[in-house]
């Protein structure tokens, strides 16, 4: 097994032969490299999936109306949670005992393998065979900002690196053209305003960042401006070029070399990026089936089909989150409205990577930053955040899918086994990738860093298809 | 709680009646000192406060005017003894009831005539409500009761908002007995009465208010240990420990880290009162320790059980805290080094003495001697120009000066120096104008303090000045507004408002200011010891949290600047106002059987107002936006005077509370677990430094140690950040680590050389900088050479100039001010990105900064950033090429230059070269001169430092 240090060790001393610098000078360099023979580096162990689209609910989509059938929560319902379970739940804010709610939707079995889905969600049903479901996700921050910084980057304060940047530190980039993390943020509206952190490089060099991209403009600034033709670009760049080759000559920087080839990615990305973006290139069935001709689904679907477009053009890591999901009050309006957006884009997506073969080694993950009290919150019908247990599921990119892991109380309030903690996510989504989260070493300042930090996390292996 | 009525009675009515307020008393003065009525508590009181409560009436016709007669005194008094019929009570007791104070009969709180405060004048025939309480600042059994406060009529919302509070060290630590005394100025015919006198325990207690549920958000949420233990630690434990452990688990060097043989290292092993969840408990339990010897009995192992349930039972004497010793050079005192004589005696060329022109040069030249390396000859005076205009000012120099020369002491008088460095201690401050988190609502009055680092800079106030005004300018003499706006360092913490969970809320901000202070000033990563003594630097856990109880009794607020009595009341007012409303709000939702515990939101109560209520809010609101405010750290018990509080925006705030600010206090936390709260510590810097004074417990002490000549770290730490600025990278490359685990200096000598001039020149930061930029080494060419290379690639030992990239904010105002569009207006709150002012003036929404600041590199405002990288990535040419905004500073820059000779004259400071006049003359020649231009704008020369 090479470590992600012996790897770029190798590779700085591949690019600068010769110069003996010491390890900090080596990184300093590779921060600011943009060698093209570097891009793609060696996975741990072969992979399951090439690429991840982290399909992030935000707001947290409550676990018992959706994957996680509680019978028990129907008949209990207008009581206070039973001494029995309320023990269990830990004390922490948010965490009401009184006045269960029942949920206003019927379970159905689906697929062969009949996992439960609740009516909720009729398209992404027929899907069950593929999902993954753990249910025993679970952590302890109740709190949107710092939850959603917890299932991205880990911890709660938003100082580490996003699952996305640790995934391109390790693996680099398949395409030159193209950022190599890209997120999109949908639904923004109201007070779910996205963490920054979650695409966020952390301590990690800024190339290794999200790149946040509108899904209705494109990335940001690729396009030539209306009134210059791309012979024009070229001209202006040749002269760019050749200032910046006379200017690198004379003090013979590194990072001046790499500025130099960031002008050539650069010109690559005009013509590659709205390129991406030209979704009209689609048939009117795939419109239709992410749903992007209707009002409702149009901006989830896009999002979507997009990605399934990122993937093919080698873009690592997609994450598209989805705002909106935060029931406080009237659950059923709100879950409606999030289920209505979502449900068919989603299903599309699966169906799409299924047909074209590339739910193989793609990995689609769902969830959100936690889920929602099995009682109401007040009296408004309502649910409040719970991050004590609540669902997250995989599919394709290795996955075994029709089965559920781990289980939560008969009141979907708690996890009763095989408790799923973000970082042991992350370290299996990172698996899936060929990563060994364990061995990606990054030294930030002495600090021998890696994805799973001082906490640590582990592989949930049984999500993975038997070998 | 409504008056009842007629005359003035006060909730008489509500009153239960028992114990000691079970009568009316009626007491008449004599002409002199008397103690007419009295009565022991039911047992000795000596826990954290206590609250009396009785009413009065005073007979109007007893009552003199002064000065014609002596006037009044009357007093409830709270003592350790009864005292006699006719004695009086010792000084420094607390008192409570009646003095003459500048010819009035005024309220009165004392515990002695130096330690007295008056309120309102004392109205004859009218029953008064007063409510006293008497407190501890350190809730121990044996500190004296110091505290006293004093309200008259109290409202139920008013506890944080006593009429008067008096202090005394001195005071009593135990309560036996209370009663009343008249005085010489209590004649015969006084009629004095009293009556439900009464003790209680809590403000909702005395006021008869129901009973809340526990408030969860103070009370530590842990349950207490048992108060009698049977398990001594020296009678029991130490030998158990000695016998099985202590062979390996001793010392710092203590096998797998873990060391047993103090309290706090103990604690990180265990679960408080839970010993079947202890770490330690289950290694013994299970067998896996001892590894070797026999196992402990099963009556051992009932006793560790039994130490754990019971808290942990510890003997200081036998082994106390641990006081750590360092070898480390950073921790050694600064001592001014030799300067290194110019070497005459080498082979090579090296260090001509006539290169050398001041003591910087003489230590770098030392190191280029020894390692054989031959400096650059320095560079042309155009370069130089550039140099030091870029990296001084972050702008280009003025095109128009055909002349190369420049004056170091009139650049760094220039309002471009201070907006250019004001920007990179904002970094390292972590300065943003929003909340961050998810509701990231603005800090309209933040901007103050970007203004006051930018005016520190440019009147170059000396360094400890700059320090101690931003950790304690609220405790200084005078608190003057400056003072208070440079506490936005402290305050510029991000601060949930979306978390509900108030333990969790004050601490995230105090794990941050703890972090972000010992990063900033000392260069220490403090973050590991938040959970765990660290693994490398001797800073242990108790460390931490002690260095964190510094800041533990204040919170961020927005200040009011000019506050006066005036804005101080409109602001009680307006709290009492809102305090009023949501206690209603919150009485109603509790009626409605809403579940507790209820929460309403600001909103919520603005919306619950009564139509008169909401117009007299909104107009106090409108009066108190109309004072000048900050954004600031305020601790009302350590502030040198009472500061006015203006609301903010947020729905979930952290209560504005300064009594109960007050009571906080620090503690351990067991593996840095909220939940798992150890002992509580004294504020005080890392043991390895010394110990702290245990009287003084405020910021200014720390600020005052920080800034003490003897701390090996404050000078050190800031003269590397200087040279970092100018150089690119510190003497000690890990400019915010100055631990084990950092970076060594590459000049030792030079960085002690530069702190001992900072100290011995007043601390004047500007002195540091004058030296560098004078310096040869500052003005090498940035040439390469092969020899040079070869021995020293990364320039460690500064042979040349390294050329650096602007950073984001330089590059998008050199680009503005070329295309002759710059703005320079200064000050004021943050601009929308469209502006054309300088970008240390955008506005600094976190999690959305500017684009161009996040394209390079910025700082996130998020944690401290003492370096920020230089990263590579095409979507940077993208911006420089295609945004509007390049697009448009490329027209703007060719309708300025006219020409490709001036453009060139104007954007690099040289005559076109005639490749460049060729390929840029054929772009405009096809596209226009913009395009020609664009070029320009998007050249490494351009955006580099030469």
């Amino acid at each position: 097994m090479i470590s992600r240090t012996t790897m770029m060790n190798r590779r700085a001393f591949a690019a600068n032969a010769g110069l003996g610098a010491g390890s900090v000078a080596l990184r300093s360099l590779f921060a600011s490299d943009l060698d093209p023979k570097t891009h793609a580096l060696a996975p741990h162990h072969p992979p399951t999936a090439r690429s991840v689209i982290f399909l992030f609910m935000s707001g947290g989509p409550s676990q018992v109306d959706t994957f996680d059938p509680k019978p028990e929560l129907a008949k209990l319902s207008g009581q206070d949670v039973p001494d029995s379970l309320a023990k269990n739940v830990p004390r922490i804010k948010r965490a009401g005992l009184a006045n269960l709610l029942a949920s206003p939707w019927d379970f159905q079995r689906q697929g062969d393998a009949g996992i439960a889905v609740s009516d909720l969600l009729p398209e992404l049903g027929k899907h069950a065979d593929e999902l993954c479901v753990i249910r025993s996700m679970t952590h302890r921050n109740p709190v949107h900002g710092p939850g959603e910084c917890v299932a991205l980057t880990g911890t709660s304060i938003g100082d580490r690196p996003s699952l996305g940047a640790w995934s391109l530190y390790g693996l680099g980039s398949e395409t030159q053209e193209l950022p190599a993390f890209i997120t999109m943020n949908l639904h923004t509206d109201g007070m779910q305003f996205p963490q920054a952190a979650g695409w966020n490089p952390g301590f990690l060099p800024s190339k290794y960042q999200g790149t946040v991209v509108n899904p209705a403009q494109g990335i940001l600034h690729a396009k030539l401006p209306a009134n210059v033709s791309t012979t024009q670009r070229e001209q202006e760049l040749q002269a760019i070029q050749e200032m910046n080759r006379k200017f690198y000559s004379s003090t013979k920087l590194n990072e001046l070399e790499a500025r130099i080839r960031s002008y050539e990615t650069a010109f690559k990305m005009q013509i590659s990026a709205p390129e991406l973006f030209a979704i009209k290139q689609e048939t009117a069935e795939t419109h239709d089936l992410y749903g992007c001709n209707e009002k409702t689904t149009r901006e989830v679907g896009r999002a979507c089909l997009l990605a399934r477009r990122m993937v093919q053009r080698g873009v690592r890591f997609i994450q598209i989150r989805v705002g909106g999901w935060d029931a406080h009050g009237n659950l059923k309006g709100n879950h409606e409205k999030m289920a209505a957006r979502t449900d068919r884009p989603i299903a599309g997506l699966l169906s799409d990577l299924k047909r074209t073969g590339l739910l193989q080694n793609t990995l689609v993950v769902w969830g959100g930053e936690f889920g929602r009290t099995p009682t109401m919150e007040g009296r408004s019908g309502g649910r409040d955040h719970s991050p004590s247990a609540y669902t997250t599921w995989l599919a394709g990119g290795g996955t075994r899918g029709g089965q559920t892991v781990g289980h939560t109380d008969p009141i979907g309030y708690t996890v009763t086994e095989r408790p799923v903690k973000p970082l042991d996510l992350h370290a299996t989504i990172l698996h899936a990738l060929g990563i060994d989260a364990k061995q990606l070493i990054y030294d930030h300042h002495g600090l021998q860093e890696n994805p799973l930090g001082v906490t640590g996390g582990s592989v949930v292996s049984e999500v993975f298809s038997s070998t | 709680m409504e008056n009842t009525g007629a005359g003035q009675e006060v909730r008489s009515g509500h009153w239960k009646r028992n114990g000691l307020a079970t009568e009316r008393f009626t007491i008449n003065g004599t002409g002199g000192r008397n103690n007419p009525l009295r009565k022991p508590l039911q047992s000795p009181f000596s826990d954290g406060e206590i609250f009396v409560r009785f009413n009065l009436r005073y007979d109007l016709s007893g009552l003199d005017s002064p000065p014609e007669a002596t006037g009044e005194f009357f007093v409830l008094w709270l003592d350790e003894s009864e005292g006699t019929d006719g004695s009086p009570h010792a000084a420094n007791i607390p008192n409570i009831g009646i003095h003459v104070h500048n010819n009035q009969n005024r309220f009165m709180i004392r515990y002695n005539s130096t330690n007295q405060k008056f309120a309102e004048p004392l109205q004859g025939n009218r029953n008064y409500a007063i409510v006293a309480r008497l407190w501890k600042s350190s809730p121990k059994k044996l500190e004296p009761f110091d505290q006293l406060s004093l309200w008259i009529d109290p409202q139920e919302t008013q506890e944080l908002d006593p009429d008067i509070s008096v202090q005394n060290r001195k005071s009593i630590s135990t309560l036996k007995w209370i009663g009343f005394a008249t005085g010489a100025k209590t004649e015969i015919e006084d009629q004095i009465d009293v009556w439900d006198i009464r003790i209680a325990k809590s403000w909702r207690e005395v006021m008869d208010l129901p009973v809340e549920p526990a408030d969860p958000n103070y009370a530590p949420d842990m349950e207490q240990p048992p108060a009698k233990k049977t398990v001594s630690f020296r009678q029991h434990i130490h030998p158990i420990l000695s016998k099985h452990c202590y062979s390996c688990h001793t010392g710092e060097d203590a096998e797998a880290g873990v060391r047993l043989d103090t309290l706090d290292e103990v604690m990180q092993h265990v679960s408080l009162l839970r010993h079947a969840d202890s770490q330690l408990y289950k290694v013994l339990i299970d067998g896996t320790m001892p590894p070797e010897g026999s196992s402990l009995s099963s009556s051992e192992l009932q006793q560790i059980a039994t130490w754990i349930d019971e808290g942990l039972d510890w003997d200081l004497n036998l082994l106390p805290v641990p006081i750590p010793t360092s070898e480390h050079w950073a921790f050694q005192p600064i001592t001014r080094p030799i300067i290194p004589a110019p070497n005459k005696s080498t082979t090579s060329q090296t260090a001509p003495s006539e290169w050398v022109r001041n003591p910087i040069d003489a230590f770098i030249a030392a190191k280029h001697a020894s390692a054989g390396l031959t400096p650059n000859e320095s560079a042309d005076p155009r370069t130089l120009q550039r140099r030091l205009s870029l990296n001084v000012h972050g702008l280009p120099p003025q095109a128009d000066s055909d002349s190369h020369d420049f004056d170091i002491n009139s650049m760094l008088s220039s309002p471009s120096y201070g907006q250019h460095f004001a920007r990179r201690w904002l970094d390292i401050a972590r300065w943003a104008e929003s909340n961050g988190h998810q509701h990231n609502r603005d800090r309209t009055h933040a901007w103050r303090y970007r203004d006051w680092v930018i005016s520190a800079f440019a009147n170059g106030i000396p360094f400890d000045q700059f320090l101690r005004e931003q950790i304690a300018g609220d405790e200084l003499p005078e608190s003057r507004p400056s003072q208070l706006i440079a506490t936005g360092f402290l305050a510029a913490t991000r601060y949930s408002g979306n978390e509900l969970d108030k333990q969790i809320q004050r601490n995230d901000i105090l794990v941050d200011i703890t972090n972000t202070t010992a990063s900033a000033f000392l260069g220490l990563t403090f973050e590991c010891a938040q959970c765990h003594s660290h693994k490398f630097d001797p800073i242990s856990i108790r460390d931490y949290y002690r260095f964190q109880a510094y800041f533990i009794s204040g919170q961020p607020q927005n200040l009011v600047l000019s506050d006066n009595e005036n804005s101080a009341e409109l602001a009680t007012k307006r709290w009492t106002l809102f305090n009023e409303v949501e206690q209603r709000l919150l009485r109603t939702r509790r009626k409605q059987g809403y579940p507790e515990p209820i929460q309403v939101t600001p909103t919520n109560v603005v919306a619950q107002m009564r139509p008169v209520e909401k117009a007299a809010f909104k107009r106090m609101n409108e009066q108190l936006s109309s004072l000048g405010q900050t954004w600031g750290f305020y601790s009302p018990s350590t502030a040198s005077r009472r500061l006015t509080v203006a609301p903010h925006e947020m729905r979930w705030q952290l209560p504005h509370d300064p009594s109960l600010l007050a009571k906080l206090r620090g503690a351990i936390l067991i593996r840095g677990d909220l939940r798992a709260r150890g002992p509580e510590v004294r504020a005080g810097w890392p043991l390895v430094f010394g110990a702290a004074s245990a009287e003084n417990q405020t910021r200014l002490e720390l600020a005052n140690w920080l800034t003490d000549k003897q701390n090996p770290l404050t000078a050190r730490v800031w003269v590397n950040r200087i040279w970092q600025w100018h150089f690119g990278r510190g003497l000690v490359e890990t400019s915010n680590d100055f631990g084990t685990q950092g970076a060594r200096p590459s000049h030792p000598g030079l960085l002690d050389f530069l702190a001992s001039e900072l100290i011995d020149h007043n601390w004047d930061t500007q002195h540091i900088q004058k030296l560098i930029l004078a310096s040869a080494t500052y003005q090498l060419a940035s040439d390469t050479s092969d020899k040079s290379l070869k021995i020293d690639p990364d320039n460690r030992l500064y042979w040349r100039w390294t050329p650096h990239r602007l950073q984001a904010e330089a590059i998008r105002d050199s680009i503005l001010e070329v295309s002759g569009r710059l703005n320079h207006h200064h000050g004021g709150p943050g601009m929308p990105q469209e502006s054309n002012r300088r970008s240390i003036y955008l506005r600094q929404k976190r999690d959305n900064l500017p684009e161009q600041q996040i394209l390079f590199d910025s700082a996130n405002g998020i944690i401290t950033c003492a370096r920020r990288r230089t990263s590579t990535t095409a979507l940077q040419p993208l911006w420089l090429m295609n945004s509007e905004f390049a697009q448009a500073a490329a027209r703007d820059f060719a309708e300025r230059a006219k020409n490709i000779e001036t453009a060139i004259h104007i954007a690099l400071h040289r005559e076109a070269t005639p490749d460049e006049l060729q390929s840029l003359g054929q772009l405009e020649a096809e596209f226009g001169l913009s395009s020609a231009c664009l070029a320009i704008l998007n050249s490494s020369e351009f955006l580099y430092i030469p």
